[in-house]
């Protein structure tokens, strides 16, 4: 077993399986992660907020830019991970598999720092294709599996922490002539090294074990019969392919949440300005079963105070100073596009009721049911001079798919807090 | 470094802690029990398929390919591998197109006619960067100060 285990290991050996390459791609994948990790939890706290916490209603563009980044860096994590696991994987034969109780330890968190790396960034892909073949939800699933990857991130690094360190920089990594400078025990397997340990391939005597090792055998010899490659060539190709792979994804996806590559969006599941009023929706009024109650022409808007209750048609919020901002629609899926808004400001329509500064609101859609049917919104969003019961978008009558007759739009708030069809505004 | 080792290693346990009381308050056990099979198949489908088949055919083309310059092996290699994670990313995407989506500006594009174009670009390319290899290759064997040098 010790034999087979050390025979793989040589034959998976190549120039661009290598220690300095684990720490170029590791340090590129695990600032991904930590990325991802910290956008996401950002992303997460302005949905679920604790009651103490408030938010930056600037710069506007926040969310907008932090949750593209999410998605983006995800999507490069890709190729890095894979990379990353292609060049560490002659350790998944290491002997003995295993040397006591601590290095049980740290080989049981690769396992799980590897599979949760996998289903993260996989889960997170398919939520913004909107498709779910797995047996669980989505949100929670990819909110509590994060705490746990990058945990085994940091006893990852704390465990590799001297390879790390030794293969760091370029300089102590290559020599003048730019070969790799290997410490001894980082040296791939070599045959000599298998029969200076175990002593030649042992020539079978009973005949299946013939046929089990010769097998197993003539499998190596083929193997090492292949032309060894070039180990400058081979690692340069290995590190472009990477490159490239990665900025390709990056290039063609990241359009959907970043006007500037919108030229070479090819690939990302959202594109900026396809959509009623050119604007991509999420959630339609079909699906929110509000085709009828949005198009009622006795709709009112509720404005509600403690004891005071107001109620203001179409007409009414028409009445008021018309303001324009543009303010982008940002979704937790990462795709955003800024748009021109026209409306009430919300604070001149909260002041009807009597509103204090401090006083956060609760918001209730038209919509039949959802997770955000009714949601709350921070003091912050109220006051900020730029947030808007919106009428219109982009010169139009708001189109019945982005929240006819009235939506909320506050600056760097996730669009699904961005209250649609809205029907009734409380203080709390 | 034992002490940044022992900090990381808190930290990293602090968050597991954390993760999993996260998990068990806000995930059914029964979705529990199908993230675990989930991430058990994944390891399987890395370790065991994608890995082998990656390592047989660098092995397969570094076999048949003993005539032709590493150089250009590896950018062959290259391009097979762009391909395969643009091909990872958009293949899911076709198939949630397939099954249908919930209004037509989510994934709006008819991505198989696009990733058959990527493959016919990355085919290009490659035949290109092929191309400059063995043009630069033959400018470098008949540059006349070669031979006097």
């Amino acid at each position: 077993m010790r034999r087979l285990l050390l025979e793989m290991r040589r034959s998976l050996a190549a120039p661009s399986r290598n220690p300095r390459m684990a720490t170029v791609l590791g340090r590129l994948l695990g600032s991904a992660f930590v990325i991802c990790f910290l956008t996401g939890l950002y992303s997460h706290f302005l949905q679920q907020p604790e009651p103490w916490m408030h938010f930056a209603t600037r710069p506007f563009f926040l969310y907008q830019l932090t949750q593209g980044i999410h998605i983006t860096a995800g999507i490069a994590c890709f190729p890095l991970l894979l990379g990353k696991l292609y060049s560490v994987f002659p350790n998944l034969f290491q002997t003995p598999p295993i040397r006591g109780f601590l290095h049980f330890l740290e080989r049981a968190s690769i396992t799980l720092f590897v599979s949760t790396a996998l289903i993260e960034i996989t889960i997170g892909l398919l939520d913004t294709f909107q498709w779910y073949p797995f047996p669980f939800y989505f949100k929670q699933v990819h909110y509590a599996l994060s705490f746990i990857l990058i945990g085994s991130l940091a006893i990852h690094i704390a465990t590799k922490l001297p390879v790390i360190r030794r293969y760091w920089f370029k300089k102590r990594s290559f020599d003048e002539n730019g070969e790799l400078l290997l410490d001894p025990e980082d040296r791939p397997v070599t045959s000599e090294q298998i029969v200076d340990e175990i002593g030649p391939r042992p020539e079978p005597t009973a005949p299946i074990a013939r046929r089990v090792s010769g097998v197993t055998g003539r499998i190596f010899d083929w193997i090492d019969s292949a032309p060894p490659p070039k180990p400058a060539i081979s690692r340069r190709g290995f590190v472009t392919t990477i490159g490239v792979a990665t900025a390709a994804l990056v290039a063609l996806t990241g359009g959907q949440s970043f006007a500037f590559l919108n030229g070479i969006n090819v690939f990302a599941p959202r594109k900026q300005g396809i959509g009623p009023d050119s604007l991509p929706v999420n959630r339609s009024a079909k699906a929110a079963q509000v085709l009828t109650t949005a198009m009622d022409p006795d709709w009112t808007l509720t404005v509600a105070r403690q004891g005071t209750t107001m109620e203001f048609t179409y007409a009414d919020l028409k009445a008021f100073p018309q303001h324009v901002e543009q303010l982008p629609i940002a979704c937790v899926e990462g795709w955003s596009q800024m748009a021109t808004w026209r409306g009430v400001r919300l604070s001149d329509l909260m002041a009807t009721v009597g509103r204090r500064d401090s006083e956060g609101l609760r918001l209730t859609s038209l919509e039949k049911s959802g997770a955000y049917r009714r949601t709350n919104m921070g003091a912050e969003y109220v006051q900020d001079d730029r947030t808007l019961v919106a009428l219109e978008v982009n010169g139009q009558t708001l189109d019945i798919e982005h929240g006819y007759p009235a939506r909320m739009i506050a600056p760097g708030r996730p669009g699904v807090l961005q209250t649609k069809w809205l029907s009734r505004i409380e203080v709390l | 470094m034992r002490a940044t080792r022992i900090a990381l290693v808190a930290l990293g346990i602090a968050l597991l802690v954390l993760g999993a009381v996260v998990m068990q308050s806000t995930v059914s056990t029964q979705h529990i029990v199908g993230l675990v099979v989930w991430l058990v198949c994944a390891l399987i489908v890395h370790d065991g398929i994608i890995a082998p088949i990656v390592f047989g055919a660098g092995l397969a083309m570094r076999r048949y390919g003993k005539s032709i310059p590493a150089a250009v092996l590896a950018i062959l290699q290259g391009g097979v591998v762009l391909g395969l994670m643009l091909s990872l990313i958009v293949i899911p995407e076709i198939y949630a197109k397939h099954l249908g989506t919930s209004n037509p500006t989510v994934l709006p594009f008819d991505y198989a006619t696009r990733l058959l174009l990527l493959w016919g670009g990355v085919l290009v390319a490659t035949a290109l960067a092929v191309a400059v290899y063995y043009a630069a290759a033959r400018r470098l064997k008949n540059r006349p100060s070669a031979s006097h040098d």
